[in-house]
């Protein structure tokens, strides 16, 4: 059996990740209040900017500030939680090289390419 | 009738892994082409698209997306994955600013990468139709288009969420 492993540095992972789970949380709440009535017209009219902008902070096309997330968080009337946890290691969470849902048969890793392969 | 072991014993498709966080747990699965692999290794080389869209890099874009669709976080609709055109045995899109990747759901939670290419080329060429004609084809070459491919269109018919 066969698997490749999609690797990038564990920086650019983090911030990967982290950004864009700001984002998916933003455009969640913005789809909760446009069910609840609150079209994009009338957050872009709160905020005071134009609509294409906060399209493109969701989008993943302009970056998200600091200050435009709480921006964004105060014209949908929500909280902001941000917890920075050390990194331990407890019995039975998952160890992402040996935790795999592959069946019972050897894998063998397709390894990104090395800087000197 | 095939399966998904034949498929990766055979090397037509290929499972793709990715480092989880420390208290994730994989819950959906991706598989790929090795055509699509070879592309992943190209964009891992440091490939990007002519004029990027994204404040992130491409292979970061695709990391996060990949991350979320493993972990089993929420997809939103149309943003990050939508069917190519509303037929059964649809070919579906997963999205990026930059990166289009097209397959198809062998089941619910279980997707298969054929290609991948960046936005702009895609649009800027049209290759839609081309990339939903190939896929159909290959199913039908594997033999599987009529058992391992989901029939439904609506979002829930292919992820949970």
């Amino acid at each position: 059996m066969t698997l490749f492993r999609f690797d990038i540095d564990a920086r650019s992972r983090k911030a990967a990740r982290f950004m864009g789970r700001v984002r998916r949380e933003l455009l969640k709440a913005v789809m909760e209040e446009k069910r609840a009535g609150l079209t994009q017209h009338e957050l872009a009219r709160r905020l005071q900017t134009a609509r294409s902008n906060i399209n493109r902070q969701l989008s993943g096309e302009a970056e998200i500030t600091l200050r435009s997330l709480a921006d964004i968080a105060w014209a949908l009337d929500r909280e902001i939680t941000l917890e920075l946890r050390r990194s331990e290691t407890a019995v039975g969470q998952n160890i992402a090289p040996t935790t795999s849902t592959i069946g019972y048969q050897p894998v063998r890793i397709i390894a990104p390419k090395l800087p000197n392969d | 009738m095939t399966t998904i072991s034949d498929l990766v014993n055979s090397g037509a498709i290929i499972r793709i892994e990715l480092d989880l966080a420390p208290r994730d747990q994989p819950l959906r699965l991706l598989y790929a082409t090795p055509q699509f692999v070879e592309w992943l290794r190209h964009v891992l080389d440091g490939a990007e698209p002519p004029h990027r869209i994204g404040h992130m890099s491409a292979a970061e874009q695709i990391d996060d997306l990949f991350y979320s669709f493993l972990s089993g976080a929420q997809l939103i609709f149309t943003r990050q994955f939508r069917a190519i055109r509303a037929e059964d045995n649809a070919v579906w899109e997963l999205k990026t600013p930059d990166v289009r990747i097209f397959g198809w759901f062998m089941a619910k939670d279980c997707f298969v990468a054929a290609f991948g290419n960046w936005t702009d080329t895609i649009k800027d060429h049209d290759l839609y139709r081309g990339y939903r004609i190939a896929i159909r084809r290959l199913r039908r070459e594997l033999g599987i288009d009529a058992t391992l491919c989901v029939k439904g269109v609506a979002p829930d018919d292919v992820v949970s969420v």
